[in-house]
């Protein structure tokens, strides 16, 4: 509890949350919404692509998209430290962070599965894709959407202390 | 000028300019005239891309003829609601009827024409748009213009008013949005506070989940005009064209969900700029649809540089919206 207090005492922190400038708290909130809109954004074309949306879209070109997925996931994971930090006696000691921390870390995890499992593939456009890429990609879908969710519920659900 | 003036200007077009357009459609409908359909289909699709504008300034018209609750002289409240509630209507079947002619578009360049169902679907749609339309037209014109009704259905009106004057004061017997109409009452589900309480925080969650969907579309389609995934052909991305739309749609409803539940709020700089974004992306999305350019764009091409800047434009564009939407509560008023 007091290294919490302690993180949302330090100077950087008290910046981003009472500066009276547009730089500061909502800058990083916009970066962090940015961030989400490419790293989902990407992440839900792929998968509804695996899932047979716009089939005569080929697979294999869309691996380029995989580095803007991870810019705006490196992106959130920055601004989302920033976020916590500047509130930390609240976000980190809420629930809800917590399952949407879980949400995150099962999505990457989908994510870089259908990166190894379907992308590796070179005959990927060659035939219809397997089973195991569908479920992948609709899990994938699910954990983002529970992200989302989780992260705006921050907003609404009170902290246990 | 202020946005009382944007919405006279703008009322035009959803009533004057779609009655233009459903000629046009109808004429060509009937005549098989496969282009005039599809200059009809645009009209129609314009129409209902410039009816948001015209939807919300009108509730900032009402803020310019009833500032803080009290309305000009002789303008009526009464008739104000029954204008909103007119429009509300017509701009739900207007919004259906753009999304159906855009389909259309759509479909005509995938498979070089119209499927019988959706040209039909579309002109039926768009009667219905033009009735309720130009109920809402007719009700707006008679806020401010005496002239047009007869001089009982005003003092009527007042007279509802001026008799609802002492209910303002709380009413337990009163049911929710106290009988100021359908628009009203809407805005009261909305706002949480008095309505449905969860209401509020699904719609934001339903509105950031449209924004990927919509972003999905915005990145895969642009970044690949743009030289990324150059082995991507331009007709094998315009399967995507309708997933935006979905996403668009989820942010539309939801968007004029926290609208209504607090117009007032809404009343800044920001989100005039949002909106005007909104137009231009709607626009926007008819180059991608219609444009034999970008359609030619095959695996492994270069597009042409004027793809390339509409392209770049509509990143530009999105983003846009996506920063107004976002900075509303830090640079408009405070929420």
């Amino acid at each position: 509890m007091e290294f919490l207090q302690w993180l949302e005492q330090i100077p950087f922190s008290v910046w981003v949350r009472e500066a009276p400038t547009a730089w500061a708290y909502p800058t990083v909130l916009l970066l962090h919404t940015a961030g989400m809109a490419l790293c989902v954004g990407v992440a839900a074309g792929i998968d509804l692509r695996i899932l047979g949306l716009a089939p005569s879209v080929r697979l294999s070109p869309l691996e380029k998209f995989f580095p803007v997925l991870w810019g705006g996931f490196f992106v959130n994971a920055l601004t989302g430290t920033i976020l916590v930090m500047q509130d930390a006696t609240s976000k980190l000691l809420n629930v809800d962070f917590y399952v949407k921390m879980v949400f995150i870390a099962l999505a990457v995890v989908t994510v870089r599965l259908i990166r190894k499992r379907v992308f590796t593939n070179p005959r990927v456009d060659d035939g219809p894709l397997s089973s195991d890429a569908k479920v992948l990609a609709a899990l994938s879908l699910v954990f983002w959407l529970g992200a989302i969710t989780a992260g705006r519920l921050l907003a609404y659900i009170p902290s246990f202390a | 000028m202020n946005l009382a003036h944007v919405h006279l200007l703008l009322n035009h077009t959803p009533t004057i300019g779609f009655g233009v357009a459903i000629c046009l459609y109808a004429v060509a409908f009937f005549g098989k005239n496969e282009t005039l359909k599809r200059t009809g289909l645009v009209l129609l699709f314009l129409a209902a891309v410039l009816a948001i504008p015209t939807y919300i300034s009108g509730n900032f018209a009402e803020l310019r003829l009833c500032p803080d609750g009290q309305c000009l002289p002789g303008v009526s409240r009464t008739l104000i609601r029954a204008h909103e509630d007119a429009a509300l209507l017509a701009f739900c079947v207007m919004e259906i009827t753009g999304f159906m002619a855009w389909l259309a578009l759509w479909q005509w360049r995938a498979w070089q024409r119209v499927p019988g169902w959706n040209a039909a679907t579309v002109l039926l749609l768009s009667l219905v748009t033009f009735g309720a339309m130009a109920n809402a037209a007719t009700k707006g014109g008679s806020i401010r213009h005496s002239e047009i009704h007869a001089t009982g259905e005003v003092v009527a009106a007042d007279q509802t008013e001026s008799g609802s004057q002492p209910a303002e004061e709380p009413d337990a017997t009163a049911s929710s949005g106290d009988g100021e109409g359908t628009a009203r009452w809407l805005g009261e589900v909305m706002s949480g506070t008095t309505g449905v309480p969860w209401l509020w925080a699904a719609s934001e969650t339903v509105h950031f989940v449209g924004l990927c969907l919509l972003f999905t579309v915005v990145l895969f389609v642009n970044l690949r005009l743009l030289g990324m995934a150059k082995s991507l052909s331009f007709v094998s991305l315009y399967q995507l064209l309708p997933l935006g739309m979905i996403g668009f749609g989820m942010n539309l409803v939801t968007g004029i969900g926290f609208f209504l539940a607090k117009p007032a709020m809404y009343d800044t700089y920001v989100f005039y700029w949002k909106i005007a974004l909104v137009v231009l992306g709607g626009v926007n999305v008819l180059y991608f649809t219609m444009l034999d350019e970008v359609w030619a764009v095959g695996s492994g091409d270069d597009a042409p540089p004027m793809a390339k800047s509409i392209a770049a434009s509509a990143i530009v564009v999105w983003l846009g919206v996506l920063f107004c939407g976002h900075m509303l509560p830090f640079l408009g008023v405070s929420f």
